[in-house]
């Protein structure tokens, strides 16, 4: 339950308007901090509707399967460039935001998790690392500016970030390799 | 198996050839560059391949500690490392990554210190500098650290702190450590104000576990203050053994560290930083810093460290002219942070040869610290050839004799540090996502927005 209120005050930190200004006015802070932190706060808070509602994960979520897809439809979604732009010009974009990555992404994630498979979850790893490689190559490649509230020379910062987490993904997954992580249980 | 002492003796070699091969440039006077060796001043190339050579070394001296932690790892499974251990993994790891910074930036500079690249990109190069400059004084201070919260409770016959708060110190200050290196360039041009606003957030966030350090030492000096008999509130005080070298050195060492990381959230600060910074406040800093918490930490090693490793014994008397060093190096280290720090404060710029500015009363005005500089500095070279002569004595003369290494216990029933802190493999992917994170924004702003580029500059 702690955990809980550690991801409540971390939510409300990031919905403080100056912080989610100073954030959201970095094109790479906005989706690559942002964003995850919002996942984040959500996994922590996921603890609380776990212990309040567990029927209903139960019923829905039974093998984590529904939790952890609708984990990657929402980033997925977040990660269009026309999406980022629009929690910028429209406020209702802003307020799914907010709502989304935490409650349908974060939570879902959290209890998706352990239920998964180990073959499973690192499908999940799989995943981050292609889009985020997909990502690197959209937005290294593209020779305009796709976002009206974002400069051109941070479309091309965001697209090298996210080669560099595609690489950190794979160093990551090898690790997992050559180290034997049963130790560490 | 691979032999790691064989390493580490290379390693040592290669330090040693790149450090002499540096030194010669500079008593040559081919390498007028300062500390920093900032671009656009370029010294001779040879002074870039002796930091390759160091850099060379270092790394070979890292695979020696990751090797043998391995090799440990495997013989014993399941157990969590040694403290010292854990510590000298935490230390080579962030060498390593914090070497790849400065790695780059030398193999940039040589080309064009010798004239086949005609510019260099210079914030690029400062802020390759920094990302290892940041890192290399916090991996002294994690040198120190291990020994307050091992080696010390040791000698004042108490117990370490729980185990597991302090791998957790370790690891922190491992993962959030190379972006600090932006609080150096606080006043550098072409860095945005919202990034440095962020990295204010991540220069204070290391001072958490240092704070974390403070808390956990003065609750072991307590404990066995307490268990010796002292009362009252501070009377456990009276008990530690304060005229012995190995704990007195350290003890100061700890003590300056409270000005220190005082001093530091204040250059870290962008509007104090405006005030201080390339002034000598700075040098102050350092020499709180560097010169006490570090330097005498590693003095007080000496006086059981280099009789452990001659097989030799620390006599009473060596332990009384080390108290009386470490007094001399005390009050000359305080003479001279003391004065540095004042005299910045009233704008005496670092980095500068002498001059009074055409008598102008202001540049006047910084003479007297600058006297009380010159006594702190006397009474450091006393105290540095006091220890010179004891490590030689230590090491050759002293009796011959068992000496211990002083290594403190958990406390009775205390559990073991979990198994999660040896994840290294997970650290370091998260030291490299921090590292990605803080760096991608700047480095891709001044290579993408590019001014012309400088060419070499030799300014004496
Ligand atoms: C709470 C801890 C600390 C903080 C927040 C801090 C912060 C800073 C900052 C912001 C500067 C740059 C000042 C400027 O140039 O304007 C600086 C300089 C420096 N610090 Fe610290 N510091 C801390 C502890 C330490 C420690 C433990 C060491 C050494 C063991 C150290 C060694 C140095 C050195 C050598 C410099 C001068 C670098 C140069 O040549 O420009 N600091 N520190
Ligand atoms: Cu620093």
């Amino acid at each position: 339950m702690k955990q809980a209120v550690y991801g409540l005050l971390l939510y409300g930190f990031l919905v403080l308007p100056p912080v989610a200004a100073l954030l959201e006015s970095i094109m790479i802070v906005h989706m690559h901090m942002q964003m995850p932190l919002l996942v984040l706060s959500g996994i922590f808070m996921a603890r609380f509707f776990q212990i309040h509602f567990p029927r209903f994960f139960e019923k829905w979520n039974k093998n984590g399967v529904p939790g952890v897809l609708l984990f990657m439809v929402i980033w997925s979604y977040w990660m269009i460039p026309r999406m980022m732009d629009e929690t910028l010009s429209v406020q209702a974009v802003e307020v799914f935001k907010f709502i989304s990555l935490p409650f349908l992404a974060g939570v879902s994630l959290r209890d998706s998790w352990s239920k998964l498979g180990s073959s499973a979850q690192s499908m999940v790893f799989v995943f981050l690392t292609v889009v985020f490689l997909f990502m690197a190559w959209i937005y290294i490649g593209a020779d305009k500016q796709i976002c009206n509230n974002y400069l051109e020379v941070e479309q091309k910062t965001l697209g090298w970030g996210s080669l560099a987490f595609a690489l950190i993904m794979i160093i990551y997954f090898l690790q997992l390799f050559y180290i034997d992580q049963s130790e560490y249980k | 198996m691979f032999n790691v002492r064989k390493l580490a003796w290379v390693g040592f070699a290669f330090m040693l050839t790149g450090t002499a091969l540096v030194a010669v440039m500079i008593i040559l006077n081919e390498a007028s560059v300062l500390y920093t060796f900032y671009p656009p001043l370029a010294a001779h190339p040879f002074f870039y391949v002796g930091l390759v050579l160091l850099v060379l070394g270092i790394w070979a001296c890292c695979f020696g500690v990751f090797i043998n932690y391995s090799h440990w790892r495997k013989a014993h499974r399941g157990q969590p490392t040694p403290l010292l251990a854990f510590f000298a993994m935490g230390v080579f790891v962030l060498w390593f990554f914090a070497s790849i910074g400065i790695t780059i930036e030398v193999l940039t500079l040589i080309p064009w210190s010798m004239g086949l690249v005609e510019t260099t990109n210079v914030m690029v190069g400062r802020t390759l500098f920094w990302w290892f400059g940041h890192s290399l004084v916090n991996i002294w201070y994690l040198v120190a650290a291990s020994v307050w919260y091992v080696v010390v409770p040791k000698l004042i016959g108490g117990r370490h702190f729980n185990e597991k708060l302090i791998k957790l110190v370790v690891i922190l200050l491992v993962i959030l450590n190379i972006p600090g290196g932006f609080h150096h360039q606080i006043v550098d041009p072409g860095i945005s104000l919202s990034i440095k606003y962020l990295h204010v957030f991540m220069s204070l966030a290391i001072a958490v576990p240092s704070l974390m350090t403070a808390f956990a030492m003065f609750a072991v000096f307590e404990r066995a203050g307490r268990r010796l008999g002292g009362k009252g509130l501070l009377g456990w005080l009276k008990k530690l053994p304060w005229g012995d070298v190995r704990f007195l050195a350290p003890m100061i060492a700890m003590i300056a560290f409270i000005p220190g990381g005082a001093g530091g959230i204040v250059n870290t600060s962008n509007q104090l930083n405006q005030v201080i910074h390339n002034t000598l406040w700075v040098v102050g800093h350092f020499h709180v810093t560097v010169g006490m918490s570090v330097v005498m930490t590693f003095f007080g090693i000496c006086y059981w460290l280099v009789p452990y490793l001659a097989k030799r014994r620390l006599t009473a008397k060596m332990n009384r002219l080390g108290v009386i060093q470490t007094i001399i190096w005390t009050v000359g280290m305080v003479l001279m942070a003391g004065s540095q720090h004042a005299a910045g404060l009233l704008g005496d710029p670092r980095r500068t040869s002498f001059t009074t500015y055409g008598d102008h009363s202001t540049a006047l005005s910084w003479i007297p610290y600058e006297y009380v500089m010159g006594m702190g500095a006397v009474l450091l070279l006393i105290g540095v050839l006091i220890q010179v002569y004891a490590v030689f004595h230590m090491m050759f003369f002293a009796p011959k004799g068992e000496t211990e290494f002083p290594v403190a216990e958990a406390e009775d029933g205390a559990a073991p540090a979990p198994m999660w802190t040896e994840r290294w493999g997970l650290w370091i992917v998260l030291l490299l996502m921090v590292v990605a994170m803080a760096y991608v924004v700047p480095i891709m702003d001044f290579i993408l927005n590019a001014p012309p580029g400088s060419p070499p500059i030799k300014t004496w």
